[in-house]
C-alpha cells in the first residue's frame, strides 16, 4: 500500500510550487501568472491527496482538494474573463500595463 | 351608563386609552399616508379621531363618581397602562408607572381640550384648504391634541411632562409651519427656546420632589406634602465664602450701604427654604414658560406666526392654560409656601397689567389678541396664586371659549381680507378693515359678544364670573400658609430667610394691592378688546386700497389720516404697494390676485368662491369684496360664542348657579385649608356685591373710552397722541421694547459665547487639530504611496516575504511563563503555566522541582526566599528554547506593637519594600515586583 513514501509526493509538490511560485513572481504574461496559480494549487492538492493517504480515516484531504479544484476552476474563469477584458482595454495581456489606476 | 360603569371600573377606567389614542391614531395616518390620502379623506381622519376623543371625554365626564362629602379621596378615575421605570433615588426606589387618572378638572379640561379641538379642527378645514401642507397640519394639529390630553391626563409628574414637552413640540411645529419663511421658522425657535427655560424649572422641580417626597404621583405628592416639603433646605449663593465678614470688616464705619442689603445680597450664611417654597418656585418657572408669563412671555405675541387656528388652539384655548393647570395641579403643595403663592400671584398681576399695556396701539389684530391672551393668563395665575384655585381654573374654562371665538373670529375676518391682499401683514393690519360688519354678520356678532365677555360685561357674559371671581378671592382672602397667618412682627425680611422656623406671610396689604392691579387690567382690557372691535368692524372698509394697482378716487379721502398714522408696516408689502404703480391699474380681480401671490408660498385661505357674488362699483372697489366665510368656520364660530356666554353659569358663584365649581371645589378642599379669608371681611358678605363696582366700572370706562376714541372720533385721539408723544407711543407700540433689552442682554451674551466657540472650531478645532490629523493621514499615505506601485508582482512577491517570515517564526520554539502568585504572600505557593504552542513538549527543572513534563507547574516559597525555576520548550523541529522564572517571597511583616508600618512621605521609597525581603532588582522579574507593592499596599489598608 504504502509503496511511494509520503516524502516523495511532498517533494515533488514543493519542486511544484516553487515553480508556480517563482513563475508568477517573474512572469509578466496574465496567461502564464494564471497557469502558475493552477501550478501551486496543484501542488497544494498533492500535498493533501498524498496526506490524505497515510492519514485515511476520514478523507478531510481528498475533501479538501475537490473544494480547491472548485475554487480553480472559477477563479480560472473569472481570470480569464479580466484578462480577456483588460485586452480589449490595452490590447495587451503584459500585467505591467494595468496601470490605469496609478497615479 | 350602566355598560360603561361595568366596562370601565373606576380603578381601571381604560376608556382613557381610547380618548388618548384616537387622536394619536389620526396623527399617524395623517402624518405617514396624509399625503397620499387627499384632503377629503385627511380631514374626515382628523375631524372623526378628535370627534371620537370627544364623545369618549364626555362620557368620561359622566362617569365621574360623585364627591362624597368629609371623604379624604378626591373622586377619580384612573387608569395604569404599564410600569415605565424604577427611579432610584438615594436608595429609596420609586415606580413610575405610565399612569393616567380624571379628576373633574381634569374631566373638564379633557372637554374644553377635545371639544374646542374639535371646532378648530372644523375651522381648519376650511380655512386650510388651499394649503400644500393639509395633511401635515392635521397631523399636528392631532398630534397636539394627543400630547395635551397625555399633559392633562397624566397622574404623575413625569407622565405629565412627556405631555408638557409633547405640546411644546407641537407647538413649535405649528407656529413654523409656514417654515419657508423665516420670520415663522424664527418664531417657532424662538417659543421653543422660552419654553426649553421653563422646562428646566419644572425638571429641578421634579428632582427635588423626587428626593424629598419620594413619590412623583399628584396624590403621593398630596399626601406626603404636609411632612416631607415642609423640612427646611440650606442654600449657599455664593458658596460658603466668607463674602459678608469682609464686607462687614472693610466697610465697617462708613458704608453707604445698609446692612441688610449687604446681608441679603453676599450671605455668607446659608438661606433656609422650605422645600415647599423651593418646589414652587421651580414649577412656577416652568409654568411662566409654558404659560407665557414674565419673564418668560416674549415667545407667544411671536408665536402669531402660525396659521391661526393654531393660534386659537394652542396659544389662546389650551396649551398655553397648562401652566394654570399644573399650579391648580399641585396646589397641596403651592400652598405650603405663602412665597411661592405670592410670587404666583404678583407675576400674574404685574403680567395681566404689561400685556395689556402692550396691546394699547398694535395694528396687527392677531397680535393685539395675542397681548390679551398673555394678560388673560396673568389674571389666571392671579387667580391660583392668591389660592382661589377654583376661580382661576373656572377662568381657564371660560377664556377658552371666548378667546377661541376671538382668535377665530379674527381668522375668519384674515380670510376675508385675504381675499383682496395676499399678504400677512396687510391682511392682518386693522387699519384696513374697518366697517365688516356689513359684509361679516357672523363673524361680528360672535366677536361682539367674546368681546363683551373677555371685558368682563356684567352678569349675562361668562367671563365676567370668572375674572369677578378672582378679584374678589383677591381681595377677600390670603394665603396663611401652615404656620398661620400671623406672621413674626419683629422680624425683617433678611430674618425671615435666615431662620428655619418662621416662614414668609402676606403682608396685610398684598391681596388688595392686586386686587386694584387687576381692575386696571380689567379696564385696559376692555379698552384695547374694544379698540380692536370698533376699528374692525365699524367705520367704513379701509381696504379697497390695498389691492395692487388700486388707484385712489379721492386723493383726499379720510384714509389719508390712517394711513400717516401707520407705523410704516404698510411699507412692508413689496409686491402691492399702494400708490406706486399708477400705471399698473388692473380691473379683473383674478389678474390682481395672481399679481398678488406669485410670492406665496403657502396658500392657505380658500378664495376661489368669493368673486363675482356682488356687483363691483367701478372706481371705488377694486378687487373682491369682503365676504362672510363659509359654514364650516362660521358654526364654530357661533358654538363657541354661545359658549361664551353659557359657559359662566356653569360658575357663577355670586347668583349661586355653580354646578362645575361644586364639582371641582373637592380637589382644592384640602389646599384651600390653608386659605384664610382677610382681617375684617366676611367671604360670604355684602362686601361681595361691593366689590364687584369696580370690576363693572372698569369694564364701563374701558370699553366706554374705546367706544369714543374709535367710533365716535374715528381714531383720532389714538394719532393725535402719536404725533404729540412719538416716543412714547412707538414704545408702546415695540412692546415696550423688550424685546431689544433681551436681545441686547441674554441673547447678545449667549451670541458672543456662541462667536468664542466659533472662533474655537475655527481655529483651533479645524485649524489644528484638523489639519494635524490630515497631515498626518497624508504622511503615511506618502510614505506608503511608494509601495503602491501598481504591479501585481511586487504585491506577491512582499506577500512571500511575509509568509517566509511568519513561516521563520513558527519554526522557532519560544518559551514564555505566566505566574500566577496570588497566594504568594499567604501560602506561598506559585503556580507557572507555559504558554502552549504547536507541537510543544515542556521540562521543568529547578531546585527541588519534580521533573515534570506538563505545561504547568506548582511549586512553594518559603518567607524570605527566592526559588528560581526553569523551563525548556521543545517544538517538532527539535529546537529547543528556555525560560527562567524568579519568585521572591517577602518575609513576615513585623506586628503593628513592634514596628508600625506607615506609609513615608517620598522620596524614601523603600519604605514600601520591607528590608528583608530585598532582593538584588535586577534578578526581580519587574512584573513581580509590582505586584509585591501592590500587595504591601493592600495589607497595609487593611490595617
Amino acid at each position: 500500500m504504502n509503496a511511494v513514501p509520503l516524502e516523495y509526493f511532498l517533494t515533488v509538490a514543493g519542486v511544484l510550487f516553487t515553480i508556480g511560485a517563482i513563475g508568477f513572481l517573474l512572469r509578466r504574461n496574465l496567461l502564464v501568472l494564471l497557469m502558475s496559480i493552477e501550478l501551486m494549487l496543484n501542488a497544494v492538492n498533492l500535498t493533501l491527496v498524498a496526506f490524505n493517504r497515510i492519514h485515511p480515516q476520514n478523507h478531510a484531504g481528498q475533501i479538501f482538494a475537490f473544494f480547491i479544484i472548485v475554487v480553480a476552476a472559477a477563479e480560472a474563469a473569472i481570470g480569464l474573463a479580466i484578462v480577456l477584458s483588460f485586452f480589449r482595454v490595452r490590447k495587451t495581456v503584459r500585467s505591467d500595463d494595468a496601470d490605469l489606476l496609478r497615479n | 351608563m350602566n355598560f360603561l360603569a361595568n366596562k370601565f371600573p373606576h380603578d381601571d377606567f381604560a376608556l382613557l386609552g381610547i380618548v388618548l389614542v384616537l387622536p394619536l391614531i389620526g396623527a399617524f395616518v395623517n402624518g405617514v399616508f396624509g399625503k397620499r390620502l387627499g384632503k377629503q379623506a385627511v380631514r374626515m381622519m382628523a375631524l372623526s379621531a378628535i370627534g371620537g376623543s370627544f364623545i369618549a371625554s364626555v362620557l368620561t365626564f359622566l362617569s365621574l363618581p360623585a364627591a362624597e362629602h368629609g371623604a379624604h379621596a378626591v373622586p377619580k378615575l384612573k387608569w395604569v397602562a404599564w410600569r415605565w421605570l424604577d427611579l432610584n433615588v438615594t436608595g429609596r426606589n420609586i415606580p413610575i408607572d405610565v399612569v393616567f387618572g380624571a379628576d373633574a378638572m381634569t374631566a373638564t379640561m379633557m372637554l374644553v381640550v377635545t371639544g374646542v379641538g374639535f371646532l378648530i379642527h372644523l375651522y381648519s378645514s376650511e380655512y386650510m384648504k388651499a394649503d400644500p401642507g393639509y395633511y401635515r397640519f392635521f397631523a399636528y394639529l392631532n398630534l397636539f391634541i394627543f400630547s395635551m390630553l397625555v399633559l392633562i391626563l397624566g397622574d404623575s409628574m413625569p407622565i405629565l411632562f412627556v405631555g408638557w414637552e409633547g405640546v411644546g413640540l407641537c407647538s413649535y411645529l405649528l407656529i413654523g409651519f409656514w417654515f419657508t419663511e423665516e420670520k415663522n421658522a424664527s418664531a417657532g425657535k424662538k417659543a421653543f427656546i422660552a419654553n426649553r427655560i421653563g422646562d428646566f424649572g419644572l425638571l429641578l422641580a421634579m428632582a427635588l420632589l423626587a428626593y424629598y417626597s419620594s413619590t412623583l404621583t399628584f396624590d403621593g405628592i398630596k399626601a406626603t406634602a404636609g411632612n416631607a416639603l415642609l423640612q427646611d433646605v440650606k442654600i449657599w449663593p455664593l458658596g460658603n465664602l466668607p463674602t459678608e465678614e469682609i464686607w462687614h470688616k472693610q466697610f465697617a464705619a462708613g458704608s453707604i450701604w445698609p446692612n441688610w442689603l449687604v446681608d441679603f445680597f453676599l450671605p455668607d450664611k446659608p438661606i433656609t427654604a422650605k422645600v415647599s417654597t423651593l418646589v414652587g418656585f421651580s414649577v412656577f418657572l416652568g409654568c411662566a414658560g409654558k404659560s407665557a408669563q414674565i419673564p418668560l412671555y416674549v415667545w407667544l405675541p411671536d408665536a402669531m406666526a402660525g396659521p391661526t387656528p393654531v393660534s386659537a388652539l394652542i396659544h389662546a384655548a389650551t396649551m398655553v392654560t397648562a401652566g394654570v393647570y399644573l399650579v391648580a395641579r399641585m396646589c397641596d403643595v403651592f400652598v405650603l409656601s405663602p412665597a411661592a403663592m405670592a410670587v404666583v400671584a404678583i407675576t400674574g398681576a404685574l403680567t395681566a397689567v404689561f400685556a395689556a399695556s402692550m396691546g394699547f396701539f398694535q395694528r396687527d389684530l392677531k397680535k393685539v389678541l395675542a397681548y390679551s391672551t398673555v394678560s388673560q393668563l396673568g389674571f389666571m395665575f392671579m387667580g391660583v396664586g392668591v389660592g382661589a384655585f377654583t376661580a382661576g381654573f373656572f377662568h381657564v374654562f371660560t377664556h377658552a371659549f371666548f378667546k377661541a371665538c376671538l382668535f377665530l373670529g379674527a381668522g375668519s375676518v384674515i380670510h376675508a381680507m385675504h381675499a383682496r391682499i395676499h399678504d400677512t401683514d396687510q391682511s392682518q393690519d386693522m387699519w384696513n378693515m374697518g366697517g365688516l360688519r356689513k359684509y361679516m354678520p357672523i363673524t361680528h356678532v360672535t366677536y361682539l359678544v367674546s368681546c363683551l365677555s373677555i371685558a368682563g360685561t356684567p352678569l349675562l357674559f361668562a367671563g365676567f364670573w370668572s375674572k369677578d371671581e378672582i378679584l374678589w378671592k383677591a381681595y377677600s382672602s390670603e394665603v396663611a400658609g401652615p404656620q398661620g397667618r400671623v406672621p413674626p412682627a419683629d422680624l425683617g425680611f433678611v430674618d425671615l430667610l435666615k431662620s428655619p422656623q418662621y416662614m414668609w406671610q402676606w403682608p396685610s396689604w398684598l391681596g388688595p394691592t392686586i386686587y386694584w392691579v387687576g381692575i386696571i387690567g380689567a379696564t385696559m382690557t376692555a379698552f384695547y378688546m374694544f379698540r380692536s372691535y370698533f376699528v374692525t368692524f365699524w367705520g367704513e372698509f379701509r381696504g379697497w386700497k390695498i389691492v395692487p394697482g388700486y388707484i385712489d378716487p379721492h386723493p383726499h379721502h379720510a384714509d389719508e389720516d390712517l394711513d400717516e398714522a401707520g407705523h410704516g408696516t404698510t411699507d412692508v408689502d413689496h409686491h402691492a404697494p399702494t400708490k406706486k404703480h399708477p400705471h399698473g391699474h388692473v380691473d379683473e380681480p383674478s389678474m390682481a390676485h395672481k399679481s398678488a401671490s406669485h410670492d406665496d408660498e403657502h396658500d392657505d385661505h380658500a378664495h376661489d368662491d368669493h368673486r363675482g357674488h356682488e356687483p363691483i362699483v367701478p372706481g371705488e372697489i377694486d378687487g373682491p369684496i369682503p365676504h362672510e366665510s363659509p359654514l364650516p368656520m362660521t358654526v364654530p364660530l357661533m358654538i363657541l360664542g354661545a359658549m361664551a356666554i353659557l359657559a359662566g353659569f356653569l360658575g357663577a358663584e355670586p347668583i349661586h348657579v355653580a354646578p362645575l365649581i361644586h364639582k371641582l371645589e373637592p380637589i382644592f378642599e384640602h389646599a384651600t385649608k390653608l386659605v384664610v379669608a382677610r382681617d375684617g371681611i366676611d367671604p360670604h358678605g355684602g362686601t361681595m356685591w361691593m366689590m364687584m363696582v369696580p370690576g363693572v366700572a372698569a369694564m364701563v370706562v374701558g370699553s366706554g373710552a374705546a367706544y369714543w376714541a374709535y367710533h365716535l372720533q374715528k381714531g383720532e385721539p389714538e394719532f393725535s397722541f402719536k404725533r404729540s408723544m412719538p416716543g412714547l407711543y412707538n414704545l408702546i407700540y415695540d412692546k415696550w421694547r423688550i424685546d431689544e433689552l433681551y436681545d441686547a442682554t441674554v441673547i447678545g451674551m449667549v451670541d458672543a459665547l456662541a462667536d468664542i466657540f466659533t472662533m474655537a472650531d475655527k481655529w483651533i478645532v479645524d485649524g489644528v487639530i484638523a489639519r494635524l490629523t490630515g497631515m498626518l493621514a497624508q504622511g503615511i499615505g506618502a510614505v506608503l504611496r511608494v509601495f503602491h506601485t501598481g504591479r501585481v508582482q511586487i504585491y506577491a512577491a512582499s506577500m512571500v516575504v511575509g509568509l517566509l517570515g511568519m513561516g521563520w517564526f513558527f519554526v522557532q520554539p519560544h518559551a514564555h511563563v505566566v505566574v500566577d502568585d496570588e497566594e504568594l504572600r499567604s501560602t506561598g505557593k506559585v503556580v507557572a503555566t507555559a504558554s502552549p504552542g504547536l507541537g510543544y513538549s515542556y521540562a521543568w527543572s529547578g531546585e527541588g522541582l519534580q521533573p515534570s513534563k506538563s505545561d504547568r507547574v506548582e511549586f512553594v516559597v518559603d518567607q524570605g526566599k527566592t526559588r528560581e525555576v526553569v523551563v525548556t520548550v521543545r517544538n517538532v523541529f527539535g529546537r529547543e528554547a528556555q525560560a527562567k522564572v524568579t519568585v521572591t517571597r517577602p518575609a513576615a511583616r513585623p506586628g503593628p506593637g513592634q514596628q508600625p508600618i506607615m506609609l513615608q512621605p517620598l522620596p524614601q521609597q523603600g519604605a514600601l519594600t520591607p528590608p528583608s525581603g530585598d532582593a538584588p532588582p535586577d534578578q526581580k522579574p519587574m512584573k513581580l515586583e509590582g505586584n509585591q507593592v501592590g500587595g504591601l499596599l493592600r495589607g497595609e489598608v487593611g490595617q
